[in-house]
């Protein structure tokens, strides 16, 4: 299927001619099938490359007229954001990309869609300001994770889920009207998501992320915290060895091992109860490997050394960060004599070195697509939130699904590669269980379905809350009541704002 | 390993991360000047950027559509600047630059590239050996009265220099002869590097070149090659060991001064007060690293046996050029936000100057946009393309002038 020609000028007429196309190579830059999966996606219809929210508005009131689906995107990385059938167009945002404001005696900043976490985060330490950034990388959209996935970063222990920075919100309705929420509603500024005005901040996400999301999100205002490092990053060396050091009078990061996940655990609690530290988490250990090297032969000779399995299997790291040196060692003094109390342990001294050495793991993670670099498979199966109990509770069943896999080859060798966050100081907390494939085997794409599902069916046989919610009608069936049946409120939600169902269909 | 089918792995591993369109997270300094990709910054849409011409490149390999002119415009509309190729290495083990190069070097042998006046110079160069069909009797015309014997150390000039920036090329010896190094030139020996065939994709005319330089090389009993030219250094480290076996250290006029000044063998005793930002070509940053022949095999989970040695851009030549400029009195350097192996093209690279002189204008305006914001006044670099192509972004003035390398250090040499 291809757009008829009468809507492509349409189209055309609303954005000039420079910015919409619909040439096969044009669309084989949106259309690739990721690494992790051999179904290559069913190829937009066209690109656009709108410049402002007005156009937008046009163009969903054009697709709403004939039954066009459209998907509004910027990176698109690891999939979200493809079609799931025909008939759908990519607005790709990259054009909207202006810092609006930064209000550093608010603590806010009004961004578009087009600026990046690199970008954005950078410009604000020059502000003594900050934010939680996800653990994207720098070239995602701040914007596209604050108002559609919410994902998470290794800094957020003081902090909370982006979506709760979300502020004021200019929006387009999946059936083209142009809505400002919270306080942007009575012109009162952009300083409150829920009013004087609407608030459906929790309803312009969708059900998750972009699967679903409702219309398109063209400014937000997102609160913004103290950034307690210097206004310009001090690093040393150039691409892939750099460097960031902080000063470690106010900046150390710390990795420590236990003997068992539940001292783990304990610890991660009393240091919430302490209210210190920026960072605190249980990471993947085959990540983490991953990067500490170069290259991929460099990963193989660390990994096949064992040393991340030994040290990394139950580890537990933090970041210390504070505005005085006096501080500073109250927060380490505390942090010592908790890791003392629960039976902690620093690790080895290789592997504090390189933490150590370069503080970006907790400052942009400008390298995390190294977690990639292996070239095949990679997915999460877990990526949900609870408390931290029970997290560590979704962490420690792994092994009982992951095994099989691993004993017939189909998967890396990695039991320990999941994380827990734990955000707000520990009131809660994330996982997220990623799994590495080779695309050499036999019948390689089966292995993620396989893997995913008895994931799934681990947690309904242990009533745990470590899948992503669903978002089939399958998925929803099968594990729905163990997160109340969201999935059917949000189907009606998405129905009465959507109803010819065109805005981020899946 | 240098066919497109060759880049199958890299063309299938790509996330579509981004990284190659964005400069590396730590080395960014805000929101400005964080874009890279000097096509992606114009045209916007994905399929012109390195992720997106790696997918294109997929889908030709597949017979998903043909190559007509439109996508051949598209393919040389990249500068070959290598932006994508780098910070998609920071993080990862693909070729991107490599699968470029191959695709143009496919729509080639189809019959579908290059483009018409990237056609016209390769004529040009089979005719006179020299990219702008000068004379090929007048090449060494700048170089009267210098060597022209056998020497273990050679100074390469390339077309750009011995035909119209001769001065550079004269700069360059007087510079080698303070040092007190002794050098031959190749003179009518000399023909085109072959580096802007190579970045058009016109493989075979350019492999000519090489085999016949070489051939002038080895003949001199050469074993140094001195070069003032970015584009002739990046070709010569870049390409040639691909064509043939060699045995040779290129080193850029910069190394040689630098080396020099550390020795105490050159003083750059007069003063020259200006305030310089330093644009660091790609062929001379980030492109220019030795390339190592491979024809290993990928194995599961993205192992390369034997290891490969993959060029990264870290050891690009960033400090001696800095280094040098920094040593002249009433110099200050300052540096533009995208530098060393983040570098922003100038816009002209990879035959974009010849067939897109527009769209190279507008990289310019940007490029020059980000040395202004230094407060310099002085754009310096050590390439004759991209001077080319900077000037026509300093068209309009604005108190910034540019100044190749070698004329600088000129001006503080003793007169």
């Amino acid at each position: 299927m291809s757009l008829a020609r009468e809507v492509y000028a349409e189209l055309e007429r609303v954005v000039g001619t420079r910015y919409i196309s619909d040439r096969p190579w044009i669309l084989a830059a949106v259309r690739a099938p990721q690494p992790n999966t051999p179904m290559k996606p069913p190829s937009p219809e066209a690109v656009l490359l709108p410049g402002s929210a007005e156009e937008i508005q046009q163009i969903v009131r054009i697709c709403n007229r004939h039954g066009i689906r459209y998907i509004a995107t910027i990176s698109s990385l690891i999939g979200f954001a493809y079609p799931s059938g025909p008939g759908t167009i990519i607005l790709h945002l990259k054009r909207m990309n202006r810092l609006v404001e930064v209000n550093a005696q608010d603590r806010y900043a009004v961004i578009e869609p087009g600026v990046r976490q690199g970008q954005l985060r950078i410009e604000l330490m020059r502000h003594g300001l900050s934010y939680p950034v996800a653990a994207v990388g720098p070239g995602g959209s701040v914007l596209a994770n604050f108002a559609c996935s919410s994902g998470d970063s290794h800094c957020q222990y003081g902090a909370s889920r982006t979506n709760r920075y979300l502020l004021g919100i200019e929006w387009v309705t999946p059936e083209g009207e142009l809505l400002r929420l919270g306080s942007l509603a009575s012109e009162a500024g952009w300083f409150n998501p829920e009013g004087p005005g609407p608030s459906l901040r929790g309803v312009i996400k969708g059900f998750v992320g972009q699967w679903g999301g409702m219309g398109v999100v063209t400014r937000i205002a997102i609160g913004l915290d103290a950034w307690r490092g210097p206004a310009v990053l001090p690093y040393e060396g150039r691409s892939p060895s750099y460097q960031l050091r902080l000063d470690p009078r106010l900046h150390q990061a710390y990795v420590f091992k236990f003997p068992t996940l539940e001292q783990c655990r304990d610890a991660m609690i009393a240091i919430g109860e302490a209210e210190i530290a920026q960072a605190v988490l249980k990471y993947f250990n085959a990540s983490a490997a991953l990067l500490a090297t170069e290259s991929a032969n460099d990963f193989w000779d660390l990994w096949r050394s064992g040393l991340f399995q030994r040290e990394l299997a139950r580890p537990l790291y933090v970041y210390l960060s504070a505005f005085t040196p006096e501080e500073f060692a109250y927060e380490e003094r505390v942090l010592l004599d908790i890791i003392a109390q629960f039976g902690g342990e620093v690790v080895d001294e290789r592997i504090l070195r390189i933490y150590r050495d370069n503080m970006d793991f907790y400052v942009l993670v400008g390298a995390l697509q190294r977690v990639l670099r292996l070239g095949g498979g990679w997915a999460p199966a877990k990526l949900s939130g609870d408390s931290i109990g029970h997290m560590i509770d979704v962490g420690k069943a792994v092994p009982e699904f992951m095994r099989p896999f691993i004993e017939q080859g189909r998967v890396l060798d990695a039991l320990d590669n999941w994380q827990v966050i734990p955000l707000e100081y520990g009131h809660a907390a994330h996982i997220e269980l990623l799994f590495l494939y080779d695309r050499g085997q036999a019948n390689w794409g089966q292995v993620p379905m396989d893997f995913m599902r008895a994931s799934m069916q681990a947690d309904i046989r242990n009533g745990h809350h470590g899948t992503m919610p669903p978002r089939t009608a399958a998925a929803g069936a099968a594990i729905g009541a163990l997160f109340s049946n969201a999935h059917v409120w949000a189907g009606r939600v998405k129905d009465a704002l959507d109803p010819e169902r065109v805005s981020n269909p899946f | 390993m240098d066919t497109l089918a060759d880049f199958r792995h890299t063309m299938e591993s790509c996330n579509h991360c981004g990284q190659c369109k964005v400069v590396l997270g730590p080395k960014t300094k805000g929101y400005d000047f964080a874009e890279i990709c000097p096509i992606h910054m114009q045209f916007h849409f994905d399929a012109y950027s390195g992720q997106g011409l790696l997918h294109i490149a997929q889908e030709l390999l597949d017979g998903v559509f043909e190559p007509e002119p439109a996508l051949r415009d598209l393919v040389y509309a990249c500068t070959t600047c290598g932006a994508c190729d780098t910070n998609c290495k920071s993080i990862r083990d693909m070729e991107v630059m490599d699968t470029i190069l191959a695709l143009r070097e496919h729509l080639v042998e189809g019959g579908h590239g290059p483009m018409p006046q990237h056609a016209q110079m390769a004529a040009r160069v089979e005719r006179t050996h020299n990219i702008y069909g000068r004379p090929h009797a007048e090449r060494a015309a700048w170089a009267e009265g210098a060597s022209a014997t056998s020497a273990p150390v050679a100074y390469f000039a390339g077309c750009a220099a011995s035909y119209q920036r001769t001065d550079i090329a004269r700069n360059t010896l007087r510079i080698l002869a303070a040092a007190g190094i002794e050098c031959t030139v190749l003179g009518a020996d000399e023909h085109c590097c072959g580096g802007p065939l190579w970045r058009t994709g016109q493989r075979a005319a350019a492999e000519r070149q090489v085999r016949h330089n070489l051939e002038a090389l080895e003949r001199r009993g050469v074993r140094t090659i001195v070069t003032s030219c970015a584009e002739c250094f990046g070709t010569l480290r870049g390409f040639y060991p691909r064509v043939a076996e060699f045995p040779f250290e290129v080193r850029h006029i910069s190394e040689v001064v630098q080396q020099a000044l550390d020795a105490g063998r050159l003083k750059l005793s007069r003063p020259v007060e200006a305030t310089v930002t330093w644009h660091d070509p790609c062929q001379l940053g980030r492109l220019s690293e030795p390339y190592v022949p491979w024809n290993g095999e990928i194995r599961a989970f993205g192992e390369h046996v034997p290891p490969k040695a993959f060029r990264r851009g870290t050891e690009g030549v960033y400090d001696a050029p800095r280094r040098v400029l920094g040593a002249i009195r009433g110099v200050k350097v300052v540096e533009m936000v995208r530098n060393e192996e983040n570098a922003l093209c100038c816009g002209g690279g990879g035959g974009v100057q010849q067939a897109f002189p527009e769209q190279a204008r507008t990289t310019a305006a940007e490029r020059v946009r980000e040395a202004r914001s230094t407060g310099a006044d002085t754009l310096a670099s050590a390439c004759p393309f991209c001077q080319d192509t900077l000037e026509a972004g300093l068209a309009d003035g604005g108190g910034l002038r540019y100044r190749d390398f070698t004329e600088l250090v000129v001006s503080a040499l003793e007169p």
